[in-house]
């Protein structure tokens, strides 16, 4: 009895511990899904992990009735929420929902339009409003012009064709286009995005949207050759409507998914539509000109788990542990305390025996203007291994110049 | 050996024949060298070239388009094929097979006898070659940016002045009529006082992640081409792409440093000085050998007030070039000769008699060889290289720390941050050893 009850005790002890860490959920999210031709069933679970790992959303699923069935069924109350992420393209929901829906974001709603969900309601005219561009649905130049970038400008194209198209998957380059809005400010201007359909060629009403980034269809893979809206923002009524492009689903989420872009620019955009504001600080694995970052598992590295794979890096191994142990120590070390909570770290790694010399190289060089004389017998020693003998001469040379 | 004399020997002798004269820098006025004539022999420059890669071979083109001034003997580089290539050139105009080749360049600065000599290497070269070459007493084309550290750019310059020689860098925008007179309408203040200025500098690209080690092709001496550089295997980077690796350069920034920063210092007076703060962040690849940053956006505050942004070109308004922004506008300058202001009539008005008119020179290699002969100051002086790639290696040593860097620009040193300071220098590996200034 005794045990039990210490242990219950215990517990208790834990969940109020894990609550205290956890910042308090301040946004309620809803993600509509239930019918669509992408797989909505790996996509969503997806889409709640994202939202919630921020500390800011508690996100809870609604599915539509299967294809076929009582569409008057699905009747959510949108009002008790800060931010509607529909994940869905199917049939149509009845009208007192779209009326519910269009008035809860007239009356300053949120809404995160995702992927597929801009194939979705082609006939629907509020919505199309609140996406302010779709594709396919057989929408044409009926339902709006294209909207694109040219030599740095946007284009309001109203020629006539199909609305909706993308090339085979590849990983493709965005760019950013305004990087003062709060969902884009400090990102790179330049980033690759993971095996993704490059959505062209869509089109809609345009209105009261602001295009935040562009990808190029390279005509050489089949694209349209221009400069395709991938991150949107509109505002209807009082709501304000974060649209991205990206994140076609696999199994389990897949690399457009997994890709710490989409991520982000989906983590900052939902924080926006749900309160006009982002307070989410920008990661250090988001990626740039020079290549993807695919988050596996969706899971943020911590400071712990870039030591531990910077020990077992060698050459034919990503420098990206590294490279994200730089980013925190410029950015995360003010005094010289934080320089040697780091540095004690690193030198762990210096005198592991199971480290490998090649990430021994990459932290004598981090040291070699960082490092306080706490490493300095560390390097020595290294000194003596023919392999580090450079690296840690190096590092020794510029920690205590002979003059 | 070159039976030929060189002008220099012409000059020494020269000079020796005056009683009791140190070697002045004897005036000869162009007009009488009879520029644009052929020169006799004697006063033909005997030039040499150090790297003769893409940028040397273009460089040594432009020097060869002006054969009546001068006479190419010799070169040296770390891979035969480019020697071989630039010996081609020359001996083509030379109508000879007489010029020589080396792969050491301790070799080629001793046994040649030259005037000048066109050099256009990796930076993590330039402070100990131009300072070589600069104590044989040549004088020099350098490429920009001036060096890969301060200290190295530093002791290139005390080079150059200790031995009195000619020296011009390959910042060759100061010698286009749209970028002088951008710079001199704002240095007068024809936008009002100046307040701020913009620099736009290429984006960096796509990484290559770590090809596999590859046998070193047999043209290539890769040790003399790491030199002091950290001894890695070879895998397959070396020429061009060597600028997106830090042991060797700083990427797109400090390889533009050399062009549209030095502009821009140009234009509000401080192409002598610099910045007594600087502060800013980079995005830099997370895998494989390419690690130069690929965005980089800096700020750089002057004693004067005025500060100056960096960035890369997506970031700015105006994108590359330089931009002067003051009280009553702008004025804007890039290169396929762009000249733009806020009011056009600024670009009308007529600088003063005794208002500051910047240094003219409309053809760079031209105005090197001038120089030369003139002995006076070219449009691109070492101090000013010096000073232009200062800014741009301070941006990068914020950026790498993430502080907030406090510089003097007077006795050019960071203050109060012995951390800091630490990244004003790259060790060198051994047997090479960090130029003395």
């Amino acid at each position: 009895m005794k045990k039990q009850y210490i242990l219950v005790l215990v517990f208790a002890g834990l969940l109020a511990t894990f609550n205290a860490c956890q910042k308090s959920a301040e946004y309620k999210a809803l993600i509509v899904t239930g019918q669509n031709n992408h797989n909505w069933k790996a996509s969503s679970p997806v889409l709640k992990q994202l939202l919630e790992q921020t500390g800011l959303f508690t996100a809870e699923i609604v599915k539509t009735p299967e294809k076929g069935g009582d569409m008057s069924t699905f009747n959510p109350d949108f009002s008790k929420y800060n931010v509607v992420v529909i994940d869905y393209n199917g049939e149509s929901w009845s009208d007192k929902t779209k009326t519910a829906f269009a008035d809860y974001v007239n009356n300053g709603g949120g809404v995160v339009v995702y992927h597929g969900a801009n194939n979705s309601f082609p006939e629907w005219k509020e919505f199309n409003l609140m996406c302010g561009l779709g594709g396919w649905g057989n929408r044409s130049e009926k339902d709006g012009p294209y909207v694109y970038f040219k030599n740095d400008s946007m284009v309001i194209d109203t020629t006539a064709g199909r609305g909706g198209s993308h090339a085979k998957r590849h990983e493709f380059e965005v760019k950013i286009r305004n990087a003062e809005h709060p969902v884009t400010k400090g990102l790179p201007i330049h980033w690759m995005h993971g095996n993704d359909e490059l959505y062209s060629q869509l089109r809609g009403p345009a209105k009261n949207m602001e295009i935040l980034a562009t990808a190029y269809a390279d005509t050489t893979g089949g694209g349209s050759g221009r400069d395709e809206p991938m991150l949107m923002t509109i505002s209807y009524g009082k709501g304000r409507i974060f649209h991205t492009v990206l994140g076609h689903a696999d199994e389990g989420g897949g690399p457009a998914m997994e890709c710490a872009g989409f991520i982000v620019t989906f983590q900052r955009g939902a924080e926006w539509a749900a309160s006009g504001k982002v307070t989410q600080k920008i990661p250090y694995d988001f990626p740039n000109a020079a290549g993807v970052s695919i988050r596996t598992g969706f899971k943020e590295l911590t400071l712990a788990d870039d030591m531990a794979m910077i020990e077992k890096y060698d050459i034919t191994k990503s420098t990206k542990y590294f490279a994200d142990l730089q980013s925190r120590i410029r950015n995360e070390a003010k005094t010289a305390q934080d320089y040697q909570q780091f540095e004690k770290l690193m030198i762990k790694v210096l005198e592991s025996k199971e480290a490998t010399d090649d990430s021994k190289k990459l932290i004598l060089g981090e040291l070699s203007w960082m490092g306080s004389d706490l490493c300095i017998p560390a390097i020595k020693e290294l000194a003596k291994n023919a392999g580090l003998k450079d690296a840690a001469e190096f590092a020794l040379a510029r920690m205590q110049p002979t003059k | 050996m070159s039976d030929k004399t060189t002008r220099r020997d012409f000059l020494t002798r020269s000079a020796a024949a005056v009683a009791g004269a140190v070697i002045l820098p004897q005036i000869i006025p162009s007009t009488a060298m009879g520029l644009g004539g052929k020169l006799p022999p004697s006063d033909r420059i005997v030039m040499g070239a150090i790297g003769t890669g893409s940028q040397g071979t273009g460089n040594l083109k432009g020097f060869l388009g002006r054969v009546k001034e001068l006479q190419f003997v010799a070169v040296c580089d770390v891979d035969t094929s480019h020697a071989a290539n630039a010996k081609g050139l020359i001996d083509q105009i030379n109508k000879n097979s007489d010029c020589r080749t080396y792969g050491d360049y301790r070799e080629f600065l001793e046994k040649e006898k030259l005037d000048a000599v066109s050099i256009a290497l990796p930076d993590h070269w330039h402070g100990l070659i131009y300072s070589a070459a600069a104590n044989k007493k040549l004088d020099v084309y350098g490429e920009k940016p001036l060096a890969r550290t301060i200290n190295d750019s530093k002791a290139i310059v005390s080079a150059v002045k200790n031995n009195n020689i000619v020296w011009q860098t390959g910042s060759w925008q100061r010698s286009l009529e749209n970028f002088r007179r951008g710079a001199e309408l704002a240095v007068n203040g024809r936008i009002g006082k100046l307040t701020r200025v913009e620099v736009g500098l290429p984006d960096g690209g796509r990484g290559i992640g770590t090809p596999p080690v590859m046998e070193v092709p047999a043209e290539l001496n890769w040790e003399m081409w790491l030199g002091p550089a950290p001894k890695v295997p070879y895998r397959g980077v070396s020429h061009w792409n060597w600028r997106w690796i830090l042991d060797y350069s700083g990427g797109q920034l400090t390889d533009w440093t050399g062009h549209h920063i030095d502009i821009a210092q140009w234009g509000f007076g401080m192409e002598r000085s610099g910045p007594v703060e600087i502060a800013g962040e980079g995005v830099y690849p997370r895998d494989g050998i390419y690690n130069a940053p690929v965005e980089y956006d800096f700020n750089c505050k002057y004693a004067n007030g005025i500060e100056m942004r960096v960035a890369n070109a997506s970031r700015l308004r105006m994108g590359m070039g330089a931009t002067w922004y003051g009280e009553k506008g702008w004025i804007h300058v890039d290169r396929g000769n762009v000249l733009l202001a806020s009011d056009p009539k600024i670009l009308a008005e007529v600088i003063g008699e005794n208002e500051i008119h910047l240094y003219k020179s409309d053809n760079h290699i031209g105005n090197f060889l001038e120089c030369v002969k003139s002995r006076k100051e070219t449009v691109a002086p070492v101090e000013i290289a010096h000073r232009s790639i200062t800014v741009g290696l301070l941006g990068e040593i914020a950026m790498t720390t993430g502080q907030k860097i406090q510089w003097d620009p007077e006795k050019q040193e960071i203050i109060g941050n012995p951390v800091a300071s630490r990244l004003l220098t790259r060790p060198y590996r051994q047997p090479w050893s960090v130029p003395t200034i």
